[in-house]
């Protein structure tokens, strides 16, 4: 794993779809009129025959996907979070998870990345993917692992959806990093608190590890890529050897990570004490900047380190957490 | 067994007659419960005929976008010997009164209104990126009209040009809360289609002729996908209900049961004789 500060790559996810359609002539790229702003126009530029304009139309667009995968294609559809969740909910219900097609439901803007406000704030997006039968739930850290989920789950014989976020990604893992879908692995090991964070949250709680160690404090840190089916066993492993339990989540703490890992938990009977880091219960709001944002909502690395701080019941002054803010060229933490 | 499998084998020497088997089955498949979507059937018996007269077995598909018709492809398709409906909307059975993924026959059916056209959009593109000329026939009704992703669906058929496609849109003014111009306007239907850049056909859906007219004029067309809009009712066909009969969800009692069979027995004889 690197170290901070993180570099930054521009469009992994639009360059490895290209990749994955060199090599499989199944792949189909819908876009609902986002093209640009979610990396395919790479795809769309190479293989313009394979590209289907959506337009503002994301149900149909989903029951289409759902009719082409049928039909054998492997087809990757492509919005913002908020628009490829909510608002055809009905449709992804019944025209690709109940049958159980291999469509793949690409959503961008996770969370507060974006200071579009909560009409393009996705904090509900894993919730609602999660809760469908057969629906695969993928929320990845860094541009290492954003170029592996594309092969990753171009197999899984039924539905995805990935959450992604925009723009610059950071390279947090070595290049021999291995993205798995069925393992929530532990990249800080530590004997004190389990962290389990997922997506964007995974830099913010590195960050908190590193500041907690050197105040005494031992945080392993999971990171899970997968929400759903999650890694009971890692799951279970890490927090058994942990006094507090600990989930980030650039999302609602109702319905994703937090919930997951709560339910893998209680049903084990393992009573551990959990703290949920993510939006509480609450719709955001439009900024200037997203770090505002991951500030005021408590999705920071500092809020992640108060966090734990606290549940632990720690006397004394919560210890600082690097402040977020990066050079040109390196990813900004939040 | 669905209209597109290969192998698929079946033929319809008179789609008056079939439309007619139809009603008679759809009678017999809702009595043992007493109630169920029969309206369905009396409306779309003629249109469904026709489809299954017009398809080309095992090349041609079949949607059926108001899961709450499927009880017409399932009693055509047992009329045609291609299927068992027996357990028909018992318990248990794959045969369910409102058309699922586990539902034979047709190619999609879905209980959640107004996403049919768009499936049928995307076979429409499949067979097209595999250079196949096979016509997706797609019942819709009014009612969805109601949903906003009917005309999602009918914007991007147009301008893709998916000339494949016919839609058989039945229009028996018939929803849940009543007669649908009591609910919503939605005519004009066929100018509206019309200016979404569709081939219309404004025709009496329970003649057989004309649509099986229109339906060969829509496989001709070339460059704009076609719609029948169907002039219907949910009542044609069974003069034995009573003029209060709920067309989308009909009672029916044994006595009324036995009186339909009754007529539409005399009815098929008369046909034969």
């Amino acid at each position: 794993m690197r170290e901070p500060p993180y570099r930054i790559e521009l469009k992994p996810y639009g360059r490895a779809l290209v990749e994955l359609a060199r090599r499989r002539g199944e792949v189909l790229c819908l876009s609902g009129d986002l093209t640009k702003q979610t990396e395919v126009d790479l795809f769309q530029a190479e293989f313009p025959d394979r590209f289907i304009h959506g337009g503002m139309a994301e149900a149909n667009m989903m029951s289409m996907a759902g009719a082409l995968a049928r039909c054998g294609h492997i087809p990757f559809v492509h919005t913002f979070g908020v628009f490829a969740t909510r608002r055809p909910f009905d449709q992804i219900a019944n025209a690709i998870a109940y049958p159980n097609l291999p469509v793949r439901i690409i959503g961008f803007m996770p969370g507060v990345s974006t200071p579009g406000g909560p009409s393009h704030q996705a904090i509900d997006d894993v919730a609602l993917m999660r809760a469908l039968p057969n629906m695969t739930v993928v929320d990845v850290a860094d541009a290492v692992e954003t170029r592996q989920v594309v092969p990753a789950i171009a197999d899984v014989p039924g539905p995805v959806y990935v959450r992604l976020k925009r723009g610059e990604i950071p390279v947090i893992f070595d290049d021999d990093h291995v993205l798995r879908l069925d393992r929530a692995s532990v990249v800080l090991a530590g004997t004190d608190v389990a962290l389990f964070a997922s997506g964007m949250m995974l830099a913010a709680a590195l960050a908190a590890s590193r500041a907690l160690g050197s105040h005494g404090l031992s945080v392993s840190v999971i990171n899970v890529p997968v929400i759903k089916p999650l890694d009971a066993a890692a799951v279970l492993a890490a927090a058994a050897g942990a006094r507090l339990v600990v989930t980030a989540e650039n999302h609602s703490i109702v319905g994703g990570l937090g919930s997951a890992v709560a339910e893998v938990i209680a049903e084990a009977g393992l009573g551990r004490p959990l703290r949920r880091v993510g939006l509480r219960d609450t719709f955001a709001e439009g900024s200037l900047d997203a770090p505002y944002l991951f500030g005021k909502y408590g999705l920071s690395a500092s809020a992640i380190v108060e966090t734990i701080w606290s549940g632990l019941g720690r006397a004394g002054p919560t210890p600082a957490a690097p402040a977020a803010g990066a050079e040109s060229g390196e990813y900004s933490p939040v | 067994m669905r209209v597109s499998d290969p192998g698929a084998v079946w033929a319809v020497p008179d789609p008056r007659e079939l439309a007619l088997r139809i009603r008679l089955r759809a009678v017999r498949m809702v009595a043992p419960q007493g109630f169920g979507y029969l309206g369905q059937a009396l409306s779309s018996a003629e249109q469904v005929a026709a489809v299954f007269a017009s398809a080309r077995p095992g090349v041609d598909r079949m949607v059926c976008s108001p899961g709450h018709y499927i009880i017409g492809p399932f009693a055509a398709a047992a009329e045609l010997g291609l299927i068992d409906v027996s357990g028909y909307g018992q318990n248990g059975s794959a045969f369910e009164a409102i058309g699922t993924e586990r539902s034979p026959v047709v190619d999609y059916t879905c209980g959640s209104l107004g996403q049919g056209l768009s499936a049928a959009l995307g076979f429409a593109l499949a067979d097209r990126f595999r250079g196949s000329d096979a016509r997706i026939f797609t019942m819709v009704s009014d009612g969805e009209l109601e949903e906003g992703q009917v005309w999602e669906a009918a914007l991007f058929a147009a301008h893709h040009r998916l000339d494949r496609l016919t839609v058989l849109l039945d229009a028996n003014n018939s929803q849940v809360d009543g007669p649908v111009d009591s609910i919503t306007t939605l005519e004009p239907i066929a100018a509206k289609w019309s200016a979404f850049g569709w081939h219309v056909w404004d025709l009496d859906g329970h003649d057989v002729s004309a649509l099986a007219a229109a339906l060969a004029a829509a496989g001709a067309s070339r460059g704009q996908p076609s719609v029948l809009v169907c002039r219907t009712s949910t009542r044609h066909g069974l003069d034995c209900l009573p003029p209060d009969a709920d067309g989308h969800f009909i009672t029916l009692t044994p006595e009324l049961a036995a009186a339909a069979v009754r007529e539409l027995t005399g009815k098929l004889e008369a046909l034969d004789a």
